[in-house]
């Protein structure tokens, strides 16, 4: 697994000069909480022998509001509407309430204090 | 332009097997728009594997995310584990795993080949691809003791031996379901009813398949050769055993039918490889070491690509476990694909994505 | 044509389907059925306990420091795990017969739960009691050996008194 490090600032730039559809494809969005930030991280692969894992990753802080790629990876939205609803993330132009009912208790993955 | 009606399907839908929903806005009868919810049974497996179970035990816990694909589930778990434990495994344990992983795409392509012919009508063939299914969950109990969870892989190799009498058991099974495989694919390509509701229904474009990361044999029969099988080496040697890659181009739900037809002929011989090259060898490698550092498993399931992180802390129980199943990568797909096509067709269309809801939702 | 002599042909041929519970179906001999327990061999180190993913092992123990081992056939999982991990050859062993049906009157589920938990707070209190006892027994040698000390002390102190 090959590790890239970004922030999101940065992100739709990095991610659109790395993401080329005929060579890679989008595999998922996933999100680690490490003390009081969340690194979250986007992950690709080759469709070539022998496939490489590629993997941004950007440290947010909580209540931070993320880019959304769907302009880039088109099929991106699934893993956004994800990740809000079950790790309590803020991603641009995504509502909650595609994986879970609007009124369940948010970011059910969270760690318990 | 006529006016546009919104019919639901689901979450309990008479041709539906799991809670999936779909609202599809329709036109004259033609589907317009697809908005789809497939999340009713989020069980939280994520936040248990990393609270409750111990890492050990958390490979028996990921088995039952998924009925159909236990065993790429079990599989994908045990070796992000062993990635993380930076342990290798003996080499006959790798050859059961895929002998395991093989059967069970076997018993899971020809479930939803008799499903798409329920949901296009034909129900004597959906009976007939059952009677003929049966052999290998008789298989899949012979070599893992039990007919759906099979517990087979965990952390370190695998649990149970491959007897040499089950092991001459499968080829003679093989051998008499290769004539019943014939018949299917005979039925399946050229019956001219099950044709009307399969050719040129839900077809989805290569561009397509390839702009919504589309994976399995749902993009493998739009033509995007996808299938980890092929791209990777390092955890199960595939290539050894003989594995061919297999792609159609017309993309609609008869290829797709096609698509898993061969895909099970090549299934075949890779146990036929398999059983004949057994390597002998221990089946599990010990360790008192625990888990540390972050790694990724990619696995072909029958459905697709299963994709496996983990992050361990040097204690019993993991940091964080994230699965993403096949299905969750289709979605999108699935979606496109109905525009366009008439309602009717709808139910087969589904049937054909074999879509694995529990997967999806965890 | 073809398919319509096949029709006839499907009157007269025998059923896929077996009268199930008449007839005995499909089973391998190694098939993953109940878990066995030989308690002469038990060494009660509690492993499979500690192993076993859904918690269908628990040892519960008395005043005197007797285990006895409980086993739930509706929530065990069959995995083997258990015997795997026993260190003890034959102690425990995984049988190829099929779990029966739970019974209602068994209360299997509540009925378990409640023994768990009853099991657990039976060994915390066994170790509890054998904590306090080894405190007591730590006190009293402490205490005797203080006596010891303070009579060598006295007549260390008072050698000329006697």
């Amino acid at each position: 697994m090959k590790k890239i490090e970004t922030n999101l600032a940065d992100l739709k730039k990095d991610i659109g000069a790395f993401y080329k559809p005929e060579l890679h494809h989008f595999i998922v969005m996933n999100a680690v909480q490490t003390g009081e930030k969340m690194e979250l991280q986007w992950f690709f692969s080759d469709y070539a022998f022998p496939c490489e894992t590629t993997c941004f990753y950007a440290l947010i802080s909580p209540g931070e509001e993320v880019p959304s790629i769907k302009d880039i990876v088109a099929s991106a939205w699934v893993a956004e509407a994800e990740l809000v609803d079950l790790m309590n993330i803020k991603v641009e132009s995504t509502a909650k309430g595609f994986v879970l009912e609007p009124d369940f208790e948010s970011g059910p993955l969270l760690k318990k204090k | 332009m006529g006016r546009q009606y919104e019919i639901p399907v689901g979450a309990q839908h008479i041709s539906l097997l799991e809670p999936l929903h779909f609202k599809f806005t329709t036109e004259n009868e033609r589907i317009v728009r697809t908005d789809a919810n497939v999340y009713y049974v989020h069980r939280g497996i994520e936040q248990a594997c990393c609270s409750k179970f111990k890492f050990r035990q958390v490979s028996f816990v990921v088995g039952r995310v998924c009925g159909l694909c236990s065993i790429s589930h079990t599989t994908a778990y045990s070796q992000v584990a062993e990635k993380l434990l930076k342990i290798e495994i003996p080499k006959r344990a790798k050859y059961l795993r895929m002998l395991v992983i093989e059967l069970d795409r076997i018993h899971s392509h020809l479930l939803c080949l008799s499903h798409v012919a329920e949901n296009s009508g034909f129900e004597a063939l959906f009976m007939k691809t059952m009677q003929y299914r049966e052999f290998s969950m008789e298989l899949l109990e012979a070599v893992c003791g039990n007919r759906i969870q099979y517990d087979f892989s965990i952390v370190g190799g695998v649990a149970r031996d491959l007897k040499p009498e089950t092991g001459q058991l499968i080829l003679q099974r093989l051998k008499n379901f290769m004539p019943q495989l014939e018949e299917l694919v005979g039925i399946y390509q050229h019956n001219w009813t099950l044709s009307l509701k399969n050719k040129g229904t839900g077809v989805l474009t290569r561009e397509d398949a390839m702009r919504l990361n589309v994976v399995g044999p749902f993009a493998r029969a739009a033509g995007l050769a996808v299938d980890v099988r092929n791209e990777t080496e390092d955890l199960l040697p595939w290539k050894e055993v003989g594995f061919e890659m297999i792609t159609d181009t017309a993309g609609d739900v008869h290829a797709r039918n096609m698509i898993r037809l061969r895909e099970i002929g090549v299934s075949i011989r890779l146990i036929r490889n398999i059983i004949d090259g057994l390597p002998e060898s221990a089946l599990l490698t010990e360790t008192k070491a625990f888990p540390d550092g972050e790694a990724t498993v990619r696995l072909e399931a029958p459905r697709g690509e299963l994709f496996y992180y983990a992050k361990g802390n040097k204690t019993q129980v993991l940091e964080r476990l994230k699965i993403k199943a096949p299905t969750f990568s289709n979605v999108a797909g699935m979606v496109h694909a109905f525009t366009g096509n008439e309602y009717g067709s709808a139910a087969a269309i589904i049937a054909s994505y074999d879509p694995c809801l529990s997967c999806t939702a965890r | 044509m073809k398919t319509f002599f096949n029709t006839i042909g499907n009157l007269f041929r025998k059923p896929v389907t077996t009268k199930y519970p008449f007839e005995p179906t499909f089973k391998p001999d190694d098939y993953r059925g109940l878990i066995g327990f030989e308690e002469s061999l038990c060494i009660w180190c509690r492993r499979c306990e500690a192993v076993c993913p859904p918690g269908a092992i628990v040892f519960s123990q008395d005043m005197e420091g007797k285990q006895t081992y409980h086993f739930n056939r509706a929530v065990c999982i069959y995995c083997g795990e258990c015997v795997r991990a026993c260190p003890r050859e034959g102690a425990l062993f995984q049988t190829a017969e099929p779990a029966p049906c739970a019974l209602k009157a068994e209360n299997i589920n509540n009925g378990w739960n409640k023994l768990f938990d009853e099991a657990i707070e039976s060994r915390e209190r066994y170790a509890a009691e054998k904590k306090k006892k080894a405190a007591e027994k730590a006190a009293a040698d402490k205490a005797a050996a203080e006596a010891k000390k303070t009579m060598e002390g006295d007549e260390g102190m008072n050698p000329g008194n006697n």
